[in-house]
């Protein structure tokens, strides 16, 4: 759905991104997770052809925005972290003037998108008069109008309270399984990201350092969790093979040709009782600030 | 509908639906009433007695609402026209990019260059109306107050002295409002064109300001008298010469055609720009 090929940019020769690659699967729900200033925007900027990139460029639905901007954003809709309203003017108003920039739009589609949102009640009110909450749903409504295949979020929970939070997150949840929509779900706020996207890219300082199912970055072939009745003579035991280092209480790190069989072998024949082996899977907030604090290097690799 | 009609219905809206637009109306309606009253003083009506006589027509003949009216027009323009066009027109862009809701408009498949087309679009006609309000209650607020008459023409700065009957007065009086309008579109230009610069609102609307009171002040320099030409208020002055007898049609399709290419090469200067801009939180 979405292709970015060695897309790079610079601000007043500071890099923003490095010959970014990217593919984001139709029907999907694509995390782009980054510390503040990592280039997620930078990134969105180019797919919405808002930032011009130095080299490469942004296919949406196989059709460059460089090229053909106004064709390849026929079927997308965007929103960012605070979306900016005419506060003067109605969210009806609103909805309808955004609207009119993409196709007319009958009014039963209008009506549709407001109701998807919870909005119907206060859409014909000022949006100075709405709270935060309600500003990020109208935002979410002009992103469906007219019906796109993908919706681009920028940090859309940004300010929001818990309940927001959470409503926002069904939201797009429903989307994504009742419409069909892809969602490319740009956040630093680990959590969101985890609870919401099948697969996730992670930027750091303008590269990418991973890209992949969220089970590929918390799971590590090479440490096991043991679950025996006596760790430490079960540690004395496998100590004793070589290649066998510790990570952690109940874990073992596997280096040299250690295999797992072996070790269960080893353990079963001192007589240890074993409940349980398993690939141990990391803290997730744990994983993600090393690979965060590693400096750029390509996790993938 | 045309999406086209919609988008530019939708701009409209946007511009005519801040308080600041219909506040600004009534502050033209005020400073008309304020201009009037001023003609009101004695002293004052002495002055117009002395000059209208001298142009060989009676005072209570001459001293009427299309004097008047006139006499509004003017002033008004000139104190608060330009200056309420270059604020509208040095926020139509840059605003809009402060407030984030351009960000909103350009994801969007509309190319840059129509959301430009539509909003200098929307000054043009912004001009326009606001012309047509200063011209209509101008006339009906004078008329109320000093009745129909003869029209007294009088701008000493132009060396113009000319007087109509009523409805030949009524007829050119009517027809500036169109050239007056085309000579302030060129202040829009110039504001609609620096606010497509990454500059705050109020810097464009300020340079606008400033670029026509210099250009102004500069041209009424005597020793700038020999390149009076190059300065844009030159030209954007000629609307006085529809009350010229016999009008010099060709000096003032000069003149448009001028400012028409100043207009031009301004707006596509900002959209030029515009184009090359990164847009980013």
């Amino acid at each position: 759905m979405i292709r970015l090929h060695n897309v790079a940019k610079a601000f007043k020769g500071k890099p923003a991104l490095h010959g970014l690659d990217l593919d984001v699967p139709r029907g999907e729900i694509f995390g782009l997770l980054g510390h503040n200033g990592a280039g997620k925007s930078t990134a969105l900027g180019i797919m919405l052809g808002q930032v011009h990139p130095d080299r490469g460029e942004a296919l949406i639905g196989g059709v460059s925005v460089q090229q053909e901007r106004a064709r390849a954003l026929e079927k997308t809709g965007a929103i960012f972290e605070q979306p900016r309203f005419y506060d003067y003017l109605s969210g009806w108003k609103n909805l309808e003037i955004f609207s009119s920039f993409s196709a007319e739009v009958p009014r039963a589609q209008v009506e549709e998108a407001v109701e998807i949102v919870a909005l119907g009640a206060r859409i014909h009110d000022k949006v100075a008069t709405y709270s935060q909450g309600m500003r990020q749903r109208l935002g979410v409504a002009q992103a469906l109008l007219p019906p796109p295949d993908l919706i681009l979020l920028d940090e859309p929970t940004n300010g929001l309270d818990p309940e927001g939070i959470h409503e926002m997150r069904e939201l797009i949840k429903r989307l994504n399984r009742e419409r069909g929509i892809t969602v490319l779900f740009c956040s630093h706020l680990l959590s969101e990201v985890e609870q919401l996207c099948d697969r996730v890219a992670i930027l750091n300082r303008g590269r990418k350092i991973f890209d992949g199912r969220w089970s590929e970055l918390t799971t590590d072939k090479q440490r096991v969790r043991f679950e025996v009745d006596e760790w430490e003579r079960a540690a004395a035991v496998l100590a004793e093979i070589p290649g066998v280092a510790f990570g952690g209480r109940a874990e073992v790190l596997l280096n040299d040709g250690a295999a797992v069989p072996d070790l269960v072998k080893r353990l079963v024949e001192a007589g240890i009782r074993i409940h349980a082996v398993e690939p141990a899977r990391r803290n997730l907030e744990q994983v993600y600030l090393e690979m965060s604090h590693s400096g750029g290097e390509d996790l993938n690799a | 509908m045309s999406l086209f009609y919609r988008q530019l219905r939708g701009e409209l809206w946007k511009l005519f639906a801040r308080k600041r637009t219909y506040i600004g109306f009534g502050a033209f309606l005020a400073l008309e009433i304020v201009i009037l009253i001023i003609f009101q003083i004695p002293k004052v009506q002495r002055s117009w007695r002395h000059f209208i006589e001298r142009a060989g027509g009676g005072f209570d003949e001459y001293f009427s609402g299309l004097t008047l009216a006139f006499q509004v027009v003017y002033w008004t323009t000139f104190l608060l026209g330009g200056l309420y066009i270059a604020l509208v027109a040095g926020d139509v862009v840059s605003k809009e990019v402060e407030d984030g809701t351009l960000r909103m408009t350009l994801c969007r498949p509309v190319s840059r260059v129509r959301v430009l087309l539509l909003k200098y679009v929307a000054c043009l006609i912004y001009t326009a109306v606001l012309v047509a309000f200063i011209g209509v209650s101008a006339l009906l607020v004078a008329t109320a107050r000093q009745g129909t008459g003869g029209f007294f023409v009088f701008q000493p700065l132009e060396k113009l002295f000319v007087l109509y009957e009523f409805w030949p007065g009524l007829g050119r009086y009517l027809a500036s409002l169109p050239l007056l309008g085309l000579s302030l579109m060129t202040v829009a230009s110039v504001g609609f064109a620096l606010s497509c610069f990454n500059m705050k609102p109020a810097a464009a609307t300020i340079c606008t300001l400033s670029y026509f009171f210099a250009d102004l002040i500069f041209r009424d320099i005597p020793y700038f008298e020999s390149i009076r030409e190059w300065f844009i208020t030159s030209h954007t002055d000629t609307w006085y010469n529809i009350f010229r007898v016999p009008v010099p049609v060709q000096l003032m399709v000069e003149d448009y055609a001028y400012l028409l290419a100043v207009n031009a090469t301004v707006v596509i200067i900002g959209a030029l720009n515009f184009q090359q801009r990164d847009f980013k939180s």
